[in-house]
């Protein structure tokens, strides 16, 4: 076992920090993308109607072969699987981000309305505080699953904790294959909890108890 | 304070408010009532423009509000929404204090505001101003909903049945808090209700509204007397039944031996003869004896300085009704006016005599019991 992080230790060490590079580089563009297109597509519902869906039935499409078409049009450069990690994380964080903000009670926005608040300050002050319990988990959903996805980036040689994985399974070695998805199991325990603190933080206690 | 000329509404075709037009002064308390679906919400929020009317103007001080800028009227106005709409994300302290803040006013501003606010409730500040909404009891929620109107001084303030959802005892608190509230801060209210008996003991006008239409538009007493349709009569269902058990008039509960005295009568002296007599109030005439208005030691003391005689002091609109009324009326007044008498006056205008709370009770058991020992 001690021989084995000898040999390893440094490479699953280095691998775990680009894994984590990327899935927070990709979470994080993915929630500046997709709060601002769930707050707009929360003024407008008909578009949302077309536009969740369609972005659902994206969601289907194989991630191994969505990187595979970015990586011919892009060629191996980290910005590959940044981009595609981050079109799949959008879709969780969207989803809850429109549905949280649409399923804000309509007293709430009217008292907003009614005590004198703009349009953007009640969502502000109001809807986006109201829907923030959805968006949280919108974002633990997505960093969870981007985890997972980040280690698709090896398949382009790109790192991660994929290439020990992908190197344990050609050579048929199951330490490696295990020095690869442990960490990683880890990291994706860690995110949630990450969330969780992140949730303790922003949404005060006696708030807190109707949150998934 | 607040017009309505021929306002009307549709939505799709039916017509929702069907040319109104009536008028609610300063410092009254309007109830809006009727059945279901007549358009009393829908009335109420064309008031700070959550609705645009199709035809008619709204005026608001004088002002047609279809001029005036939507954010800073709604900011004038309170608003006490059906469901109360206390965000449940804020605290008691942040919800009193959104338009405040709305408003721009400092920190320190806000936090005085919410202090004398929850004080107007008796709701401890420290006990209560960092506590969510969800941790009240559903009587605390109403209150802070209704504080949070309140907060910024609007001088009108718009309740859409703001204790409905409460139990009966909870409710008739409110309700007395309200109009303490609305009488202490000398505010505008219109208050919408389905229930006629919240409407009869808030009111100083009632508006009876049905299809889009105003029906009638009266103080409590002239409605309970003189119903202008029989759905206004079955809303009042046994109030008004049992009133015809009671034909006593005025005269028989008023005490006839009171204190007058021409309103010319100098300052000290009154204070003199009051003090004398054990008094608070006295009864000025003019000098043809007939009826000119009260004044009160009260505010002789607060501003009777450089005056001679009691005249300008005198309160010429203090309640009054004449001897041969219906005791009811007296009892109205007396009841919902919140005063500690009720001037009672010969249709010549001549002093008759006072009706006090003692001096009904005293009929009343008289009624009861009979005359005597
Ligand atoms: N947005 C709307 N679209 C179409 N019709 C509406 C709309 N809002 C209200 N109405 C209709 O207008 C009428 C008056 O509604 P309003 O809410 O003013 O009634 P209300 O007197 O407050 O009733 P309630 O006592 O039930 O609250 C009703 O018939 C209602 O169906
Ligand atoms: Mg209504």
């Amino acid at each position: 076992m001690t021989d084995f992080l000898e040999i390893y230790g440094r490479q699953i060490a280095q691998a775990a920090g680009t894994h984590l590079y990327y899935v927070l580089l990709s979470v994080a563009i993915a929630f500046a993308v997709s709060l601002t297109l769930g707050i707009l597509l929360s003024r407008a519902p008909r578009w949302a109607n077309i536009i969740l869906p369609l972005l659902s039935l994206f969601q289907t499409v194989p991630g191994i072969v969505f990187i595979g078409l970015l990586f011919l049009a892009i060629g191996i450069v980290p910005a590959t699987i940044i981009i595609a990690l981050a079109i799949y994380a959008i879709f969780p964080i969207l989803k809850n981000t429109y549905v949280g903000i649409i399923e804000v009670d309509e007293s709430y926005r009217e008292a907003a309305k009614g005590c004198g608040m703009s349009a953007l300050q009640a969502l502000i002050r109001v809807e986006l505080p109201l829907a923030l319990p959805a968006i949280i988990s919108g974002l633990r959903m997505s960093l969870v699953y981007t985890v997972s996805w980040a280690v698709l980036a090896a398949m382009i040689g790109l790192g991660g904790l994929g290439d020990l994985i992908f190197a344990g399974i050609s050579s048929n070695n199951n330490a490696l294959i295990l020095a690869g998805a442990l960490p990683a199991a880890l990291m994706a325990i860690l995110c949630s909890l990450g969330i969780d603190l992140l949730r303790g933080i922003l949404i005060p206690r006696p708030l807190r108890r109707d949150v998934l | 304070m607040i017009r309505f000329e021929h306002v009307s509404k549709s939505y799709g075709g039916t017509l929702v408010l069907d040319d109104l037009s009536f008028e609610i002064a300063p410092g009254q308390l309007a109830v809006l009532i009727g059945p279901s679906g007549c358009g009393k919400t829908t009335t109420l929020k064309t008031i700070n423009r959550l609705i645009e009317t199709d035809k008619g103007d709204i005026y608001v001080n004088g002002r047609s509000i279809a001029r005036l800028n939507k954010v800073e009227l709604r900011c004038s106005i309170g608003y006490v929404i059906q469901q109360i709409g206390l965000f449940p994300h804020m605290t008691v302290e942040q919800n009193i204090c959104v338009v405040p803040k709305l408003l721009k006013y400092s920190k320190e501003r806000c936090q005085k505001i919410t202090h004398e606010m929850l004080e107007l409730v008796k709701m401890p500040y420290e006990e209560y101003a960092h506590k969510y909404p969800n941790q009240l009891s559903g009587g605390q929620q109403q209150r802070i909903g209704v504080l949070r109107a309140l907060a910024a001084s609007p001088p009108i303030v718009l309740m859409d049945e703001p204790f409905g959802a409460l139990d009966p005892m909870t409710r008739l608190v409110l309700q007395e808090e309200v109009r303490r509230l609305q009488q202490k801060l000398n505010k505008t209210i219109v208050f919408v209700t389905h229930d006629m008996d919240e409407a009869l003991t808030m009111a100083d006008t009632v508006i009876f509204m049905e299809k889009g239409r105003i029906v009638q538009m009266a103080s409590p007493d002239e409605m309970l007397r003189n119903p202008a349709s029989d759905l206004i009569c079955s809303f009042m269902g046994k109030r008004s039944l049992n009133n015809q058990h009671l034909p006593q008039t005025v005269a028989d509960i008023m005490r006839d031996k009171v204190v007058t005295v021409t309103k010319d009568h100098g300052v000290r002296a009154s204070v003199e003869l009051m003090s004398r007599k054990n008094i608070d109030t006295l009864i000025l005439t003019n000098a043809d004896g007939s009826y000119a208005g009260v004044v009160s030691v009260d505010r002789i003391k607060r501003s009777g300085k450089g005056y001679k005689t009691v005249e300008p002091l005198m309160n010429r609109g203090y309640p009054f009704s004449y001897e041969d009324e219906d005791g009811q009326v007296a009892f109205d007044k007396l009841i919902d006016g919140g005063v500690n008498y009720v001037v009672v006056l010969r249709r010549d205008r001549t002093v008759a005599g006072i009706v006090t709370k003692t001096s009904m009770a005293r009929s009343m058991a008289e009624a009861v019991w009979g005359n005597g020992e």
